[in-house]
């Protein structure tokens, strides 16, 4: 369960570096909220893991409701991007399956899949909802992140995370500078 | 209750200034009403004492309080003995707001939250708007927070022991990307409002996204705990030297100034490497030199800067003298803890900071003659900066105890 919603994190991460739709990037962020809050649950916690999907599904209605819809995936030149999305996941993979030790190998990959996808997609981002979303992805992943820790992280990264998530999404600027 | 008043009243204070823009005398004193209780807050927090009030454990570290209370301190300053054409109101609702986000960075319980507070600061900073581009307003910073995350991810990792390594080289590049140092200096636009350009990130926010990141960082990595302080004074050591000669060889004026907020920050790196007590006394003062002496002089020195207007009076040059770090000023006072505690770990280290030193003389002549001549508040004001730079100098055991050393 929980490698599958690893594997769907990380999907959703090779979606936002490989789109510039709108459409594309909504799809993306979905799968990388979605991917954090199963494991979430699957680490019973259940509001964390809530706290998260809510904010994602208010970044993916702020992307579907407003500005040019299209999907805008792996268009010219986005090798790459395609390149980046594939090693970054084999990397992450072995990294989390191989180099660690330790329970929560999917978390693990999903993380750092995760956010070096997000920093690869800001440092290339030519206009603003593609950058925004990928900082929206960032939060929910290093919300995601505070579970790997020693202590009980409690609700507060995931609520800043998912009001991260939402608002980016929201900032006027996102508005006016469409993918 | 004080670290949410901390973070709250200031954080209302620029809402309320923001929405009375268009009656700048009330924007003003609601303003000031606000951010001086949460100063008051902030002075009341007894240091290290945890506050549930929210459901999150908050608490000021006596350093952290000390820092705040110098961007309080430069903010007043600088609202007090406004920049020619600046609008008060709007710098004092920016200033605010940035005070309220440090304060949240100061308090946060663990570095995940510092992290993430960051990336909302981050967010909010780029839509303020400005003459670069969002992606470019946001580029350094979000980088920053991703390499923070790597970082921490990789320090909570089990398994190979230079995992830690990893995790410290993640923190240290991520600070650097954060604060806008090399190797990620942040494109600089010289017309750009100071509120939104990477000043912010450099003078204002930096020392506190610092202080927290290391502080945390040391927890965190123990077994790494040389190798990030070595990474930090390498870094430290390569800014002082870029960013003291590019200060001094650039053409342009505000550039000047940028690159000289990037030598003070490998200096300040340096002082947190050198793990004794004289290190952190070191960048305890040359953080408050950035905050309350550099920023407010860089902010004065603006308009005569696009009027081309160079003076070599004796303020220009006493303002040069504090900006080089000479006796009687409190850089002065920091580059001699920061010599005694690098020649405690590494006598050679002491001698290389020494000759980087060296390079402060003539970008500092410089920076000072870019102030022209000023006149009326603004003379006073920076007569006022000097005044504290000397009173720190000459006696810097209340600031030094104010942050736990």
């Amino acid at each position: 369960m929980t490698g599958i919603a690893a594997f769907a994190a990380w999907l959703g991460a090779a979606m936002i570096v490989l789109a510039d739709g709108r459409r594309g990037l909504a799809l993306g962020i979905g799968l990388v909220a979605v991917g954090f809050a199963a494991m979430a649950w699957a680490d019973g916690v259940w509001v964390g893991g809530a706290l998260l999907l809510v904010g994602g599904a208010i970044a993916v209605i702020a992307l579907l409701r407003a500005g040019h819809q299209d999907w805008g995936l792996m268009p010219s030149g986005s090798t790459p991007r395609l390149l980046l999305a594939v090693a970054g996941g084999i990397l992450s993979l072995w990294v989390a399956a191989s180099v660690t030790t330790g329970p929560g190998a999917s978390l693990r990959f999903a993380c750092i899949a995760v956010l070096g996808l997000m920093a690869g997609r800001l440092l290339e981002s030519k206009s603003a909802t593609p950058a925004l979303t990928g900082a929206a992805g960032l939060a929910i992943a290093l919300a995601g992140a505070s579970e790997l820790g020693p202590n009980d992280p409690g609700f507060a990264p995931y609520l800043i995370g998912a009001v991260i998530a939402a608002g980016a999404l929201l900032l006027p600027v996102a508005r006016s500078d469409g993918a | 209750m004080e670290p949410e008043l901390a973070i709250a009243l200031p954080a209302v204070g620029a809402v309320i200034t923001a929405l009375l823009k268009t009656r700048p005398r009330a924007a003003l004193v609601a303003g000031a009403v606000l951010g001086a209780a949460g100063l008051a807050a902030v002075l009341l927090a007894a240091p290290g004492l945890r506050s549930d009030q929210l459901g999150v454990s908050l608490s000021l570290s006596a350093m952290s309080r000390a820092l705040l209370l110098a961007a309080a301190a430069s903010l007043a300053l600088i609202i007090g003995f406004p920049p020619p054409r600046a609008d008060r109101a709007l710098l004092l609702a920016w200033g605010l707001a940035g005070i309220a986000g440090m304060a949240a960075i100061a308090a946060a319980p663990s570095l995940d939250l510092v992290i993430l507070v960051t990336l909302a600061i981050a967010l909010l900073h780029a839509a303020l708007g400005g003459r670069r581009p969002l992606t470019s307003r946001l580029r350094a910073p979000a980088l920053a927070v991703a390499l923070l995350g790597v970082g921490l991810v990789f320090a909570r990792l089990e398994g190979s022991p230079i995992l830690a390594r990893f995790a410290a080289v993640g923190l240290v590049a991520g600070l650097a990307a954060a604060l806008g140092t090399l190797p990620y200096i942040h494109e600089f636009d010289p017309e750009e409002l100071t509120a939104t350009s990477p000043v912010a990130w450099i003078a204002f926010l930096g020392p506190i996204l610092a202080l927290a990141v290391i502080t945390r960082a040391r927890e965190l990595i123990p077994t790494a705990g040389a190798v990030f302080a070595a990474m930090l004074i390498g870094l430290g050591l390569l800014n002082v030297l870029w960013g003291g000669l590019a200060s001094w060889l650039t053409e342009k004026g505000m550039s000047a100034w940028h690159y000289s907020f990037m030598a003070d920050w490998g200096l300040v790196l340096c002082a947190f490497g050198v793990l004794v007590p004289d290190g952190e006394a070191a960048a305890v003062l040359l953080l408050y030199g950035i905050v309350l002496s550099r920023l407010p002089l860089y902010l004065w020195s603006r308009q005569s800067l696009r009027e081309s207007i160079q003076t070599d009076r004796p303020i220009n040059l006493l303002a040069a003298a504090m900006l080089a770090g000479a006796a009687p000023f409190a850089g002065f006072a920091a580059r001699l803890f920061l010599l005694r505690g690098a020649t405690q770990v590494f006598w050679p280290l002491a001698l290389v900071i020494g000759i980087g030193l060296l390079l402060w003389l003539p970008p500092s002549l410089r920076l000072g003659r870019s102030l022209g001549a000023p006149r009326g508040r603004l003379a006073l004001g920076v007569g006022i900066a000097l005044a504290l730079s000397v009173a720190i100098g000459l006696y810097p055991e209340p600031i030094l105890s104010l942050a736990g050393q």
